[in-house]
């Protein structure tokens, strides 16, 4: 392999986009688990609606795809609000095996329904940036890689400072430390939980919009390989951990590409779940992640 | 009153009647080859639900049990191809293979808590297909996949009946089986597990060994199933690992009763039956979504599945009664 820093930077460059994708789905699953201690499993599924979200709009719109956040995030918001309502509030604490099944047949009904309106052939659009590359320090970097980047470190601004600054905010991070302390503080925790799935849900819906405007191929049964990206992720950095799926998704897509690098791209899949194997041999709670309950 | 199905007796004679209506089913209908086929694929589904559901005894969940199916039936077709000994051997070397690997990720798993554990298994028949398209192309046929002797040469007169009932035989075989186990004091310790780990672990049983077995014995039946399934079609495809495979006991299971052998065995039956009846109707993704919308409907209002429903019905029959 010719080795060399502008190799390096290159790989690392495609790791930090890709990472980007994959950190607001890990977050999203991690802010709900926080809060409601639940894994959604049809996070992937979200992922793909605000990807057939910004699909339609730019069909019908012809408006430039990064606009578009503004469609599919609030679109997402509504039915993560909706989901949780319907689907998760009434069998909340009934048992973690009905909490996980539940999500099954949720991603059943939101593939077919997708299949349904959008068919299930494969769909592809184009950005209207996708010939532009920049040059930094030798390592080239098309523009839309750095939109994507910088878009998802202005979301994590946004998402920091309505954690840290806004009483709903906090009021959110009480629930998810310590539920029925924010109850007896007056906090109400159901409309936390519907919160913290739409915001959970918007974020994949944002991820959706991105995942189209890089180019990337979708059809309504393509949300689970990026889900268990989230997974991985998820359990590198902790369950619950918000920081820890930053970090854990910057690893991840790093180390995603340092491997398609090395190994080819037959393995870019695969090498999700040695990843996975690897942390949970090491450490089965992940490596921020607090010890089991 | 209690229920009509508590007594031991009245229970056998509902099960050998069970067995009874699965052997005169066919000829009832003068062996019309498609519900045959409709049959043998649920009796076979019968067995992999099961097996599915033997791991909710220890309060586990896998939602990834393709994997095991696939191995199985994988395994077995090369194995059967290349050494021309029957399937119905050879499908016990597939459930061993799927054991194997069961073992691998249980060692890794059964550690860790239910969520940990859906997530893994959630990737893992989705890997074991990346794995099998790509690094394996050259033994799996990549995504053609490679073809498997049939169960029964279609040479021998009425070959498809023969296949069924023996696959009802295997069927009957394997639910006795875990029937066997679950009354046995390994039983006892699983229910332990499930209701309370810490206690369990104070009376001096071992979770990790317990979880350990039951996730082996699940990933050897569910491989003898796909090894079935495949030898019955004849073919074997990598999309045999798609999540859908996955999914299939776990709807099964859960709308017939989790956690109780005729749980898998009704919700299979209910299932396919709906399936197949909203196919002849020319329901085709829309059939995904009445699944889907049943799967969370039962989930929320009726947790112990469909057994529960004659159980339902008479309270509120009673409370009826009570009121007028």
């Amino acid at each position: 392999m010719a080795g060399g820093i502008d190799v390096i930077l290159q790989v690392l460059i495609w790791g930090l986009y890709a990472g980007c994708i994959y950190i607001l789905l890990a977050i999203g699953l991690n802010l709900i688990f926080g809060v409601m201690k639940v894994v959604n499993f049809a996070h992937g599924e979200l992922l793909m609606l605000g990807a057939y979200i910004t699909f339609t709009f730019y069909a019908l719109s012809g408006f430039n795809p990064y606009v578009l956040l503004a469609a599919s995030v609030p679109t997402l918001i509504l039915a993560g609000v909706i989901i949780e309502r319907l689907c998760f509030r009434p069998i909340l604490g009934t048992g973690k095996l009905n909490e996980i099944f539940i999500s099954i047949g949720l991603i059943y009904i939101i593939q077919n329904a997708a299949a349904l309106i959008w068919t299930d052939e494969w769909r592809i659009i184009h950005s209207p940036y996708e010939k532009i590359t920049l040059s930094i320090f030798g390592v080239n970097m098309p523009l839309d890689y750095l939109i994507i980047i910088i878009t998802t470190i202005l979301i994590l601004i946004v998402l920091y400072l309505f954690l840290r600054k806004t009483r709903l905010g906090k009021a959110m991070r009480a629930t998810s430390q310590n539920r029925k302390g924010a109850m007896l503080m007056g906090i109400n925790v159901e409309r936390m939980d519907m919160l913290s799935f739409g915001i959970g849900a918007g974020l994949a819906g944002a991820a959706g919009t991105l995942w189209v405007v890089s180019g990337q191929v979708f059809n309504p049964y393509m949300g689970s390989i990026p889900a268990i990206k989230a997974f991985a992720i998820v359990i590198i950095g902790g369950l619950g951990s918000i920081p820890g799926a930053i970090i854990g998704g910057l690893i991840y897509g790093i180390a995603e590409n340092f491997a398609i690098f090395t190994l080819g791209g037959a393995w870019k899949d695969a090498v999700s779940f040695i990843i996975l194997i690897l942390v949970l041999i090491i450490r089965p709670t992940g490596i921020f992640g607090e010890s089991a309950e | 009153m209690k229920s009509l199905l508590d007594s031991p007796r009245n229970r056998m004679y509902a099960i050998i009647a069970c067995l009874l209506m699965a052997l005169v089913l066919p000829i009832l209908f003068g062996l019309n080859l498609y519900i045959l086929t409709v049959l043998i694929l649920m009796v076979i589904f019968i067995i992999y639900a099961s097996s599915w559901n033997f791991l909710t005894y220890t309060g586990q969940g896998s939602l990834g049990h393709a994997a095991f199916f696939g191995l199985g039936g994988y395994i077995s077709a090369m194995v059967a191809s290349a050494s021309g000994i029957s399937p119905y051997i050879t499908m016990l070397v597939g459930g061993g293979a799927a054991a194997l690997v069961g073992l691998f990720i249980g060692v890794i798993c059964v550690r860790l808590k239910e969520w940990f554990l859906a997530m893994v298994t959630f990737g893992f028949a989705i890997i074991i297909q990346t794995l099998m398209v790509s690094q394996f192309a050259g033994v799996t046929g990549g995504w053609d996949g490679i073809a498997a002797p049939r169960l029964i040469s279609s040479a021998v007169p009425n070959y498809l009946l023969v296949e069924y009932y023996s696959i009802v035989l295997i069927a009957a075989l394997v639910v006795l089986l875990f029937w066997l186990i679950l009354r046995s004091r390994i039983g006892l310790a699983f229910a332990a597990i499930r209701e309370n780990e810490t206690e369990a672990r104070a009376a001096g049983i071992d979770p990790v060994r317990y979880r350990l077995f039951a996730f082996v014995v699940s990933a050897y039946f569910s491989g003898v199933a796909g090894a079935l399934e495949i030898h019955h079609l004849g073919y074997i495809t990598p999309e045999i690992f798609s999540v859908d495979i996955s999914f299939w006991p776990i709807i099964y299971s859960i709308s017939g009763g989790l956690g109780t052998l005729a749980g898998p065995i009704v919700g299979t039956i209910v299932i396919t039956v709906l399936w197949d009846g909203l196919q002849t109707l020319g329901i085709t993704y829309a059939r995904f979504i009445i699944i889907g919308l049943l799967l969370v409907l039962i989930i929320i209002f009726l947790p112990k599945g469909l057994i529960s429903l004659p159980d339902r019905i008479r309270k509120y029959l009673e409370g009826r009664q009570k009121t007028s």
